[in-house]
């Protein structure tokens, strides 16, 4: 009996530091301090753990990393086709032609540029996570220490607070909507319906532990516009409610989802397609057109890669955004991997064990860039215009453009683009004259 | 999970040029290639993006399961390959060393030959016919529509022609040219420097400092 009621006592006081310290301060949109202070100690930490490994591995001087990863492991002859043969041999078609596409074959057998995107980015030093560590040695028994207290760290204190949070998050949530759902639609509405996504993004947030910081405020997403991002994991959009409100786009889905998805549009005006509807491009199009066009509702939020890639590269933007119209307000996210993977690898991984994933990791720390608005020119078709946006978006964040398409990651490479290639070689042995 | 274990005789192919954290990149490589399995198969290619545009990509793959270039006396195809087996068709796009002495140099170019004779040689009879290297040239002009099979016959020809005439010199009105040989296709690339162009150069990659 005893025990119990100490157990309960326990159980209040550790719920109602975590109301006092975090979800009040989120609700009035202020903080204590008590994330900064945890973030300069991890990063101590990890700079400690970042020499005794290079001290460990004996290297003769302490080089500062370099990024080789980025770049890739073998170096590759980026010489045009049309060079290379031409350097091989004269005007005639001969064994040499051979070369240039055998050598192209091997570079993409032993890296290919897709394929490495679609799984978690390589970090220049150890984190401290084992997931992380390739080939775990022993190096020293203070730096193991180090990790065993981690260990306990994470699992034993994060986790179940991270967890508290997320499901104190996730209720109010759904009750805040509900209860304002059932207010008639006007002005109190609206901002009831912010403060509640607001709050509830913010405990979210820190229920993962994140450190976001946002440039270019100015830029933000404007009512009646098209927010357009790259895409990472299904925490992307958090990171960007926590900052702003915005309408969602998304197809329904049973379960837990469905459940939020159902309670929220009715105070905000999300648009939730059935599965069904997502299969009519004219349909989509035309609802999400009405959203925008009527300039007192909240700005539709869109990742057009259409899939999670590992925020190395922007892979390639489905052009079904760009016809909407309206003004788009690109927004570059990045996240900084020494911290904790956000990349969700789905075939790799289900949600449940990315979400154990993201709630031991040490943080999520990302940057989020607003970039200034664009509107498709007068010239431009819908691809070009996607383009346009993804060049900008890949140039803020520091990642690489990629002109493939992110479906890679399930299917095959269609036809049209071998033949592409294939035409254009043989275009070339006719300019050259070996033919006839 | 467990280390790439390779025996001495692999290192010794690469030596000096690859070191020891290439081979654990390639082993990572090879374990995505396989999806997680000892032994890779033709279909696990298939992922490649990148490859999808390759005219020869067929004879690429082929490349990787011929026995010839496996080392093994046995000849034909193999079903799978496993990590050894690719190390070793990957140390025939190994870059020259400065420090290589005349010996060294020419046994590394034929290496080469050797394995570009044995991507056109199909039929593994030791001889590139008139019929095998036609194949070759099809495939390489393969996807253009405005490209006749005359007109890629007509190359293949005119290329068998030339090569006979450096390997046998005149030939009499009534002689058949059999088909290529090794020997007449070392001939064909005397003078060409062809080992700086089959090469794949790995970057310095061993500045990450990895827990070891």
């Amino acid at each position: 009996m005893e025990v119990l009621w100490a157990a309960g006592q326990v159980g209040a006081l550790w719920l109602a530091l975590v109301l006092g310290l975090i979800v009040l301060p989120s609700a009035l949109g202020i903080s204590l301090g008590i994330s900064e202070v945890y973030m300069w100690v991890l990063v101590k930490t990890l700079e400690w753990a970042t020499i005794r490994l290079e001290k460990g591995v004996k290297k003769p001087q302490p080089q500062m990393l370099q990024t080789p990863t980025a770049i890739g492991i073998i170096e590759r002859d980026e010489t045009p086709m049309e060079k290379e043969i031409a350097r091989l041999h004269r005007a005639d078609f001969e064994f040499s032609h051979i070369f240039y596409f055998c050598r192209k074959g091997f570079e993409a057998i032993v890296e290919d540029e897709v394929t490495q995107r679609f799984s978690s980015e390589e970090l220049l030093s150890w984190n401290l996570l084992t997931r992380t560590n390739v080939n775990f040695h022993y190096i020293s028994l203070r730096l193991t220490v180090v990790w065993v207290i981690g260990v306990i760290v994470r699992y034993c204190f994060l986790l179940p607070l991270r967890f508290t949070l997320a499901a104190i998050g996730i209720t109010s949530m759904i009750l805040g909507t509900t209860v304002v759902g059932q207010l008639p639609n006007g002005s109190v509405k609206n901002y009831l319906s912010e403060v509640v996504h607001l709050t509830c993004s913010r405990v979210l947030v820190r229920a993962l532990s994140g450190t976001i910081r946002y440039h270019n405020k100015e830029n933000r997403p404007q009512k009646g516009g098209i927010c357009v991002a790259n895409h990472t994991s299904p925490i992307d959009a958090i990171i960007l409610t926590n900052d702003g409100c915005y309408a969602m786009v998304g197809q329904v889905h049973g379960g837990l989802m469905g459940v939020i998805q159902r309670a929220t549009v009715k105070a905000c005006p999300h648009v939730w397609f059935e599965r069904s509807e997502m299969k009519d491009r004219h349909l989509v199009t035309k609802r999400l057109r009405e959203h925008v066009a009527d300039k007192s509702k909240l700005p539709i939020l869109i990742f057009p890669e259409g899939t999670c890639i590992n925020n190395t590269s922007v892979m390639m933007f489905k052009k079904g955004s760009f016809e909407i119209g309206g003004t788009i307000y690109p927004v570059a996210i990045k996240y900084d991997p020494q911290f904790g993977d956000a990349f969700w690898n789905s075939s790799k991984y289900n949600i449940v064990s990315y979400l154990l994933r993201i709630m031991t990791s040490w943080a999520i720390v990302c940057n989020v860039w607003y970039l200034p608005p664009m509107v498709r020119k007068e010239d431009e078709d819908a691809v070009q215009f996607a383009n346009r946006v993804r060049s900008a978006i890949a140039r803020q964040g520091g990642l690489t453009e990629l002109p493939w398409d992110g479906g890679l990651k399930r299917a095959k490479v269609k036809d049209t683009f071998k033949e592409e290639q294939q035409k254009n070689y043989s275009k070339m042995l006719v300019r050259n004259g070996s033919i006839g | 999970q467990g280390q790439a274990q390779t025996g001495p005789g692999v290192t010794s192919l690469f030596s000096p040029a690859v070191t020891s954290e290439q081979i654990e990149h390639l082993h990572r490589r090879f374990k995505q290639l396989s999806q997680d399995q000892l032994t890779i198969r033709k279909e696990n290619f298939d992922s490649i993006p990148d490859l999808e545009f390759n005219p020869i990509r067929g004879k690429i793959v082929h490349a990787f399961f011929d026995k010839r270039n496996l080392r093994q006396e046995s000849d034909g195809l193999a079903d799978e390959i496993n990590f050894e087996d690719f190390l070793t068709i990957m140390s025939y796009f190994r870059p020259i060393e400065m420090n290589m002495d005349e010996e060294q140099l020419d046994r590394f170019r034929k290496e080469k030959l050797k394995f570009l004779f044995h991507m056109y040689d199909s039929d593994h009879d030791g001889k590139i016919t008139l019929q095998e290297y036609r194949n070759v040239v099809e495939e390489l002009l393969s996807g253009n529509p405005h490209l006749e099979k005359e007109s890629a016959r007509s190359i293949a020809d005119g290329a068998m022609m030339e090569a006979a005439s450096i390997c046998v010199g005149q030939m009499g009105p009534d002689q058949v040219y059999e088909g290529i040989t090794f020997e007449d296709f070392l001939k064909m690339w005397q003078g060409i420097d062809i080992e700086t162009k089959m090469h794949v150069r790995f970057l310095n990659v061993d500045t990450i400092a990895h827990c070891y």
